[in-house]
């Protein structure tokens, strides 16, 4: 039993949902109308677009990248979304459709960049970064798309039961697919050992140049879905949408435990980690602090989470030293 | 049906500059054990690498079972039984082994669900007929370094392999285990598995192999012939074209020149206790263990890299409080040569004079703002001409050099820096024989101008010709002192029951069956 414990105890998640039941027991206590109805959905709202946000991040830390356009795929997605519903005058799903097409082929065009080049993601995905605001800024002219369909409007704000929005659907599905992706498909551990060792992933026959390119176009996708459900959110097509992302997209692995140098990410504890960030948002709103502050405490808190993997890195490194020696 | 399971005709290899292969045979036959022999840079690797699918040859045919084998990448070397276990670990440290042996089998599809069960099924009968009594499910990252290369081995075989290359399996691993991964290997030849044994340790060539094919520079020095009546001395003679010349030195006794470097009851954050250990000047003193001792740690520890929690640490007599890298290299001229050259000792993509000058930086940039090339110049280039650095110029990357020449500029830093003491880790792992020689003349010749050594080596003859005198570790703690009567089998004794007598009494220690 205490084994057992011990093993939880060492686990990624356990620290994150530590933190996360004790931060909703104390600002519920000081706060009773944080557990209102009405504030769940609110949170559950937030959590269903920033854990989308955080799992496109996710899958390219995953194989040992980095993703800086994930808020510029996000950003174009959306205005097409808005864009083509306004403009064309098609039903919401096809839109829809269209829109996480354009996510996917702007993700598979990152990846056969990285992989086909050779050069780090941290570059490519710099200019295809600049490219895509561009475009959304190109076709948008930086103004927003304001006629959105009331079904999208609903599905964006309303609940089907209890506090529970129609938003956190789709995340419920994404998470739960990347958790069996990531456990138990073959292409989900092919992602993870060209993390782990991309050179002994090559020698066992693993087509590294198409896991990579996997990986982006499943970023790349859920960039866009994030992007389209905030549209249904906000009830405008902005084209500032995704400006923003970038923090949180690392904030949340990383403090799940996600391993920036590949190989080792986890749904779950990505999931607290985009709980844990969303509660701090709320917490600085209920509180009147000056909404300025939520940068420099996400930041600290990124800081923090490093450090404490960090920490447990070097506590259990002296049986690593040993095997390495 | 040909009598050869594997055969090599005529195959040539340039790559931009160098001829790799000239017209390179081999021929394997089943149960056999072929040793593949050659200094560095004679074309063992890049054979393999052809025979393996990973570089494209120029010319020449490669036959399996007499079928001419088409060779495009990894994949098709494996779909025709031809495995690898390279000098590196390939794993992937967070999978399990079985996760590892069946990596791009997991299941028939990349989108259809992994059976983890049959899986570990799968995995186990290899793992039993390696009498590898790991769990299939335990993550590799937890495994020693000679489970990791069983699980390798395991890994190969599960693929059907029936040629197998090992590329140096014994570099890392102790006496112990190499015996262990011998019996295991004969035990495959009986049962008609060809493997091919890439060593630079004579010692097992001569105890293992049946056959032995030698390169040098790119050409057979010798084709498939049989062990029987090669000796030691015609092997090496096929190798490098000269008898090997061992230096026999005089045991010598430095112990009454001043102490140097001494720890007294010195214990670490990640585990020494009390350790006792002093190093005169001009004396060499090894630090003999098996994998896993500690000593590469302790190493680590008198630089500052790890916390030294009690005890002292005295340079020259005098407490040294080391609390960093910088401190043991600034202050007291403590230098350390890394076993790990290329990511630890190096920087690859830096030039010689870059790399060599280095640790003279600090000491140069003092007063005046800026480096200026010539003052580099003037206080690295004597150790490199010194080292027989063997480069075009001194602009060439290190990446491009030798194992041999790394080793040297590498050495080569330490002496600029000007260092009194110097740790030297594994001077030898992956170096010809030739350089190998070199560099021991080179450790006498440093110790004999006073630089105290403290040699780090697993390898036992070279213990046994360098030290002065041998302390013994295992398990993080010194077992015992031996001073070095330079008689072979005398010392090899004295040491393994040093260590044996721990082990009796470590239940701890990671069991390989044997």
């Amino acid at each position: 039993m205490n084994a057992q414990f011990g093993n939880y105890r060492e686990s990624d998640w356990f620290g994150p949902l530590l933190i996360t039941i004790g931060a909703i027991i104390i600002v519920g206590w000081m706060k009773p109308s944080f557990l209102s109805s009405f504030n769940i959905q609110i949170l559950l709202l937030a959590i269903s677009v920033n854990a989308l946000i955080a799992f496109s991040q996710m899958m390219i830390i995953a194989i040992g990248q980095m993703n800086l356009s994930v808020g510029a795929i996000g950003g174009m997605a959306a205005i097409a979304f808005a864009g083509m519903m306004e403009v064309w005058h098609i039903h919401w799903t096809l839109a829809a459709f269209l829109a996480l097409c354009i996510g996917l082929v702007a993700g598979i065009t990152n990846g056969i960049l990285v992989a086909w080049t050779g050069i780090s993601a941290f570059v490519i995905t710099l200019a295809t970064l600049s490219v895509y605001k561009g475009i959304n800024l190109g076709i948008t002219e930086a103004q927003p798309f304001y006629n959105i369909p009331d079904t999208v409007k609903s599905l964006g704000n309303d609940t089907f039961f209890g506090p529970l929005p129609w938003m956190i659907l789709p995340t419920i599905v994404v998470a739960f697919g990347l958790w069996y992706l990531l456990r138990r498909l073959p292409l989900g551990r092919f992602i993870l050992a060209v993390g782990g060792n991309s050179h002994a992933a090559e020698l066992s026959g693993i087509s590294v140049t198409r896991t990579v390119i996997a990986a982006h176009a499943i970023s790349g996708l859920l960039a866009a879905l994030a992007g389209v459900m905030l549209v249904g959110r906000l009830q405008l097509g902005q084209p500032s949408i995704g400006d923003d992302w970038l923090i949180l997209s690392f904030a949340a692995p990383v403090i799940g435990g996600a391993v920036l140098t590949g190989g080792k990410v986890s749904v779950a504890s990505t999931l607290l980690g985009v709980v844990i960030v969303v509660i701090i948002n709320q917490v600085l709103v209920l509180f009147n602090i000056d909404p300025y502050l939520v940068q420099v405490v996400l930041g600290a808190l990124i800081l923090w989470a490093v450090g404490m993997n960090r920490w447990r890195e070097v506590r259990t490194g002296k049986n690593e030293q040993r095997v390495s020696a | 049906m040909s009598e050869f399971v594997f055969e090599a005709k005529g195959l040539c290899k340039s790559f931009p500059g160098v001829m790799a292969l000239q017209d390179v045979n081999m021929k394997l036959s089943a149960g056999s054990i072929h040793a593949l022999l050659g200094e560095n840079g004679a074309g063992k690797s890049t054979l393999i690498k052809i025979v393996t699918g990973i570089h494209k040859h120029d010319a020449g045919d490669v036959f399996v079972d007499g079928a001419q084998l088409e060779l495009h990448g990894p994949r098709d070397a494996i779909s025709k039984g031809i495995g690898v276990v390279h000098q590196e670990r390939n794993l992937i440290p967070r999978f399990s082994i079985s996760e590892n042996m069946f990596l791009e089998q997991l299941s028939s599809h990349p989108l259809r669900s992994i059976d983890f069960e049959i899986l570990h099924l799968k995995a186990r009968y290899w793992l039993d007929m390696l009498e590898l009594d790991s769990d299939p499910k335990t993550p590799v990252q937890k495994l020693s370094v000679a489970k990791m290369q069983l699980v390798e081995i395991a890994k190969a075989l599960s693929l059907n392999s029936h040629i197998l290359f090992l590329d140096e399996p014994t570099a890392s691993l102790t006496p112990h285990e190499t015996k262990n991964l011998f019996s295991i290997l004969r035990r495959l030849r009986d049962d008609g598995v060809c493997m091919i044994f890439v060593s630079h340790k004579l010692e097992e060539v001569q105890e293992i192999c049946d056959q032995v094919t030698v390169l040098r520079d790119g050409k057979n020095a010798c084709e498939s012939r049989s062990m029987l009546g090669l000796d030691r001395q015609d092997i090496v003679r096929l190798m490098i074209g000269r008898s090997e010349q061992i230096p026999i030195w005089e045991a010598r006794d430095r112990t009454n020149t001043k102490p140097v470097l001494e720890l007294n009851k010195a214990s670490t954050s990640i585990g020494h206790r009390d350790v006792n250990l002093t190093v005169h000047k001009g004396e060499i003193v090894g630090l003999y263990g098996l994998v896993g001792a500690g000593r590469t740690e302790l190493a680590k520890s008198i630089l500052g890299k790890y916390l030294v929690v009690s005890g002292e640490v005295l340079v020259n007599g005098k407490v040294a409080t080391i609390n960093s890298v910088a401190d043991a290299v600034g202050k007291y001229k403590i230098g350390y040569v890394s076993e790990d050259r290329k990511s630890e000792g190096l920087v690859l993509m830096h030039s010689i004079l870059e790399n060599v000058g280095m640790t003279v930086w600090q000491r140069l940039s003092k007063g005046v703002a800026f480096l200026t090339n010539r003052a580099i110049r003037s206080q690295t280039v004597p150790f490199i001409n010194k080292l027989e650095v063997k480069s075009p110029s001194l602009e060439q990357h290190v990446g491009n050099l030798s194992g041999g020449n790394q080793q040297k500029v590498s050495v080569a830093k330490w002496l600029a820096a000007g260092v009194n003491i110097l740790i030297i880790d594994e001077p030898s792992v992956g170096i010809d024989i030739k350089t190998k020689a070199y560099l021991h003349e080179l450790i006498r010749e440093l110790s004999d101008e006073g630089t105290a050594i403290l040699l780090i080596t697993s390898d036992m003859p070279e213990m046994i010709t360098l030290a002065d005198r041998i302390v013994v570790m295992n398990d993080y703690l010194v077992m015992g002192e031996l001073p070095n009567t330079r008689d072979y089998t005398e010392m090899s004794e004295g040491i393994m029951q040093l260590i044996h007598d721990a082990e009796e009494t470590a239940e701890s220690f990671v069991q390989v069956t044997s």
